[in-house]
């Protein structure tokens, strides 16, 4: 992976391979596998919302390049010139049990609706629980932690290798899922029962408990990562870092550590439930045998709010990083962003309803739980009018990972606007479970995390791997994202606002929907652009680990301990653990010369010397 | 540029670096890493130590874990109707309560096992574990006998949600109980093999966090469970 | 964006799209203060050689403001949202020419329940006296205009939503549950009740139609379709809610 990683003299000469790559108990080597963890998957869960938006634009028209021609779908008469048609004729001459996976889930190259199902479950599970939080907590906690705080590794580095390779178990096992008989879990990521309950329903049956136990022994890598972070942070830091000069980064990874801690056995044991139910022959969830479907919904988000909050978190962190940095500027009200983060995990608690208002659940508590839901807006305006403070008055520079972060401060602020729509009672009966939704959660996840991301990816690259990524390229990657990425997620709040139910096979079904299919149209080619630009990325970071331009030790002139670990950063990271003298974002501060004040950097006691309030 | 910012003591930390030589030699699989992980610099100050913290980390999860199952027995418990619903057997009250003085009574002999810790008596020590890991078999024997008659009055899994919420809840509990007492067995025989001392004992405070963990939470499950 | 909405053609449906209004511009115009201060600020701050960033952690000032109007804007918002959603989900308003219809969602179809000329569901009671006059159908709801309709949903396999997009009613059948919704309609026509949550493979199509009648077309479809009254018939005028 890390061409230049191998060349260093002191960290890993004499470690074999298998030590150094495969099971590195280096929090850095760790990170950067949870990195590649989440970008293969992110190959997986993106082109399985390209198929997604196929079917969507062209209901039940064959997929290009593997799928029979028209003629043959839509009058069964094969096109003799066409070798897709011969090859589709012979497979589907066969008996039933001698088809292939093909024959079974897209037959003749047109998506079943049973497949759809499993596409666009499977698409939000992989993504939330395979890509973002492997990369955003996996990946940057992982890397981030021990250097941003200066400590050598983190308090359990065995824990922390198993936390990863039991990740890559749950990931086989949910991947497994797409080839048991019945297909995969196809009742959505958040597998409301009955529908996920009982096989009959949807006719999926190891699907669903692959999905179960994936999840399951997902949880038991992330309760492993979350223990070993928060020990390290609270235990671990280096001299003079105290809770109030962490970075905000660092802040942001506890605060999720935490909530993952209290959240995921939740989820666990409702997946328990669920499994039994399943398996066992109990009732838990089924009407029939006395049981309460929505006990599971009421389980599921309460596990599934805070889930929301572990998503965006840590790309609150690392935004605040790269706006300091790049506004040459102090973060504006470092406590008030601490405050917010920690007030947005707590009210991430008590929100769990606002998914449920048209559930059925007593329509009395829906007052209740919108009243807390709005309360959220609050931490969340707070924290974007101090990114605002923060660009006020600036020397701003356009690096790359400085328009990442600008664009999730931007996408965030509309998902976050969005999400109003949604919390206010009466608006949510009409545009629950509508596109409005889907667009409101990508704005949140793909325009927030994913976001935050690309601009962390650029950011340390130079610290993961020794090299710059191609600039040009991320300014190209960059602006076809972000136009795609707005071309693709703005039109469905007006599929939302049109009626445009979520999870529909095909919208052309409905006679209402009939205006709205040009914009399915629209997006889906918006989607596509989306997607395949996001190889472009994955070249570039492929090509720069081996030819990029050599990094400087601190190409960004950044203040924060990580920048002072010397590439190759042996396992270990400091050769002698870093002392910290004052707060991490002393930019463009008045007692040096040059527009950054490194976290070590010890003063000469100067007349000022109360001038850090970090 | 580099020399303004890495100061002193990065020019230390190299000199170092060159005469520690990291990472030489072949490490076995899970070997200690190459430096010193009780590096913490100068001047840190950590009232509980790592190990500790990740125990109560874990503690706070599994209570979480528990909290789970204990939010949907109480949706089916003060949802029903009935309870026990119609033809099921009630629980044992009597025996179970017994049964929770014998696992509170354990966790006393923990705690007086704990107490003997810091000044090393080993014989009580090693007394203290064995009678508190006795008291939760027999804990645990009596569960099981109750279980069994239980299934015989016809209370399974299928027979109810009243039957499935029980096992699953009481079950999990039992499970926790089962593996403190296997952790404290592991303690003992590494008690007895002398692999602690007076000042290498965290993992008899492990286990016997672990094990207050179970013996707490049984008083609320058989409130909440048991009696009405 | 909100000319995308269906027509409106339910009584409280404006009263939804006053607030989707409402909260439409109060966003919009949040949205461009926050993202036209941002593009001022990019462009007037952008980096030039040998300019210093001012030096600043904050203002305490500001932060309370914001943080107070924010939170007193949130407040307001949901208080007045309380009493339509009150209105909508928590009482049914009883009028003396109610009409109650009983939907039960089941994988992929609506199951239709008219309580027939007595106005009271069949009970084993009607079964063993013979006065059996419900009528069930598939798919079609037939109510009148201008009348409050009570809907009882109940569901027979999954969780399934009862979605009337021009008149903004969603409500989820749940399994196990009784649930009850209603809706007036003010213009007649054909709508669609597609189904908007997630029920299986036929989840999309799971399609049902709603027939707004004027009066003269509704009693017309109600001697046309309905059996006839049992010869016990029932009090007529009893329109209390269905022991169900």
């Amino acid at each position: 992976m890390s061409g230049t990683a191998t060349k260093s003299p002191d960290a890993h000469a004499h470690q074999g391979f298998l030590r150094t790559y495969i099971f590195s108990l280096d929090h850095k080597m760790i990170g950067k596998q949870f990195l590649i963890l989440g970008l293969t998957m992110l190959l997986l869960g993106g082109g399985l919302a390209l198929l997604i938006r196929w079917q969507l634009a062209y209901p039940e028209k064959p997929l290009p390049l593997i799928g029979a021609s028209e003629q043959f779908v839509t009058t069964g008469d094969p096109d003799s010139t066409s070798s897709w048609d011969r090859t589709w004729t012979e497979w589907l001459s066969k008996e039933e049990k001698e088809q292939n996976w093909l024959t079974r889930n897209v037959p003749q190259g047109v998506i079943t609706p049973a497949f759809y199902n499993s596409l666009f479950t499977m698409h939000a599970t992989i993504m939330i629980f395979f890509v973002v939080m492997p990369i955003l907590v996996g990946c940057f906690g992982n890397f981030l932690i021990p250097l941003m705080i200066g400590t050598r590794d983190m308090a359990f580095p065995v824990l922390n290798m198993l936390s990863f390779w039991i990740a890559v178990i749950a990931g086989i096992i949910m991947i497994a899922g797409f080839f048991v008989p019945g297909g995969h879990a196809a009742a959505g990521w958040t597998s409301y029962t009955p529908l996920s309950s009982d096989p009959q329903w949807t006719g999926v049956d190891w699907g669903q408990n692959l999905w179960c136990i994936s999840l399951i022994i997902l949880g038991i890598s992330s309760l492993m990562g979350s223990i070993n972070y928060i020990t390290t942070i609270i235990n671990m830091r280096a001299p003079g870092m105290t809770l109030f000069r962490m970075p905000l980064a660092i802040w942001s990874l506890f605060i999720v550590a935490i909530l993952l801690l209290l959240a995921l056995p939740v989820l666990t044991a409702a997946l328990a439930m669920l499994l039994f139910d399943r398996m066992a022959g109990t009732h838990f969830f089924a009407p029939s045998g006395g049981g309460e479907p929505l006990l599971w919904q009421h389980l599921f988000w309460f596990f599934g709010h805070p889930e929301v909050y572990i998503l965006i978190l840590p790309g609150m962190g690392i935004a605040s990083e790269i706006l300091a940095v790049f506004s040459r500027k102090p973060i504006f009200g470092y406590k008030a962003m601490v405050w917010a983060m920690v007030a947005i995990a707590f009210l991430g608690w008590i929100v769990w309803g606002h998914h449920m208002f048209q559930s059925g659940m007593n329509p009395a508590l829906g007052t209740t739980f919108m009243v807390s839901t709005m309360l959220i807006a609050v931490p969340s305006a707070i924290k974007t009018f101090n990114w605002l403070g923060t660009l006020w008055g600036g020397n701003i520079r356009f690096t790359t990972p400085m328009l990442h972060a600008l664009a999730f401060v931007s996408m965030f602020v509309i998902g976050g606007l969005s999400g109003i729509y949604m919390a206010s009672t009466p608006v949510d009966i009409f545009i629950h479970d509508t596109y409005y939704i889907v667009a409101h959660i990508h704005y949140v996840v793909f325009g927030g995390s994913v976001f935050a991301i690309f601009g962390g990816i650029v950011f340390w690259f130079p610290k993961m791997f020794g090299r710059m990524m191609n600039e040009k390229l991320n300014k190209i990657h960059f602006w076809l994202t972000f136009l795609a990425f707005n071309g693709t997620f703005f039109p469905m709040h007006i599929l939302g606002v049109g009626g445009h139910m979520r999870r529909i096979y095909n919208p052309l079904q409905y006679e209402f929907l009939k205006d709205l299919q040009p914009i399915n149209i629209f997006i889906s080619i918006c989607a596509f652009v989306l997607g395949f630009t996001q190889l472009l990325f994955l070249f570039n970071m492929l090509y720069s680990i081996k030819r990029g331009k050599k990094a400087e030790d601190n190409p960004w002139q950044a203040n924060t301990l990580e920048w002072m670990a010397i590439y190759p950063i042996p396992h270990g990271n400091f050769a002698a653990l870093p002392t910290v003298y004052r707060g991490p974002y002393e930019y463009s501060s008045p007692e040096v010369e040059e527009d950054w004040l490194p976290q070590t950097k010890k003063l000469a006691a100067s007349a000022h010397g109360n001038g850090h309030h970090g | 540029m580099t020399a303004e910012i890495f100061d002193a003591d990065i020019a230390r930390g190299e000199d170092l670096a060159r005469k520690k030589s990291f990472g030489q030699g072949p490490p076995p699989f899970f070997a200690e890493p190459p430096f010193d992980p009780g590096d913490r610099g100068e001047g840190s100050n950590t009232p509980v130590g790592n190990v500790f913290l990740a125990m109560l980390l874990f503690i706070g999860a599994d209570v979480m874990f528990f909290a789970g199952l204990i939010g949907a027995f109480v949706v089916f418990r003060f949802g029903a109707i009935d309870w026990p619903p119609f033809g099921q057997p009630r629980l044992p009250i009597a025996v179970t309560g017994l049964n929770t003085l014998i696992l509170l009574v354990s966790g006393v002999t923990m705690l007086q096992t704990w107490r003997h810790l810091d000044d090393w008596k080993r014989r009580r020590i090693a007394n203290g574990l064995n009678l508190t890991a006795l008291l939760g078999v027999i804990f645990l024997l009596v569960q099981g006998y109750e279980w069994a008659k239980l299934i015989r009055f016809g209370l399974t899994m299928q027979s109810s949600v009243y039957g499935a919420i029980f096992y699953t809840l009481i079950g999990c509990h039992a499970l926790h109980v089962f593996g403190a007492v296997i952790w404290l067995l592991v303690v003992l025989m590494q008690l007895q093999r002398n692999q602690f001392n007076a000042k290498k004992h965290n993992s008899i405070k492990l286990a016997g966090m672990y094990w207050f963990l179970v013996v707490a939470l049984w008083p609320v499950l058989y409130g909440l469970v048991y009696l009405r | 964006m909100l000319d995308w909405l269906p027509p409106n053609v339910s009584t409280y449906g404006g009263e939804i799209d006053f607030f989707f209004h409402v909260i439409y511009y109060i966003t919009a115009v949040v949205f461009f203060l926050v993202a036209g201060a941002m593009i001022v600020f990019l462009i007037k701050y952008r980096y030039k050689e040998g300019r210093r960033a001012t030096y600043t952690h904050g203002n305490t000032t500001l932060e309370i403001v914001w943080t107070t109007a924010t939170f007193v804007a949130m407040l307001i918002l949901a208080l007045v949202s309380k009493p339509l959603w009150g209105r909508i989900k928590q009482h049914t308003p009883m009028t003396q020419s109610m009409v109650t219809v009983q939907v039960t969602a089941k994988q992929f179809n609506w199951e239709v329940l008219y309580p027939g000329p007595d106005g009271e569901f069949d009970t084993a009671a009607d079964s063993t006296a013979g006065t059996l006059d419900d009528y069930q159908v598939d798919n079609d709801v037939h109510v009148p205009v201008n009348t409050v309709v009570r809907v009882i949903l109940k569901s027979k396999d999954v969780i399934h939503s009862f979605f009337v997009p021009q008149a903004r009613l969603k409500q989820d059948a749940v399994p196990g549950h009784t649930i009850s919704a209603w809706f007036e309609i003010t213009q007649p026509g054909k709508y669609e009740i597609p189904c908007a949550e997630l029920c299986g493979f036929g989840h999309s199509g799971m399609l049902g139609q709603l027939y707004v009648h004027t009066p003269e077309e509704y009693e017309a479809w109600k001697n046309e379709k309905w059996p006839p009254a049992p010869v016990a018939a029932a009090d007529s005028t009893n329109i209390e809610a269905p022991q169900q």
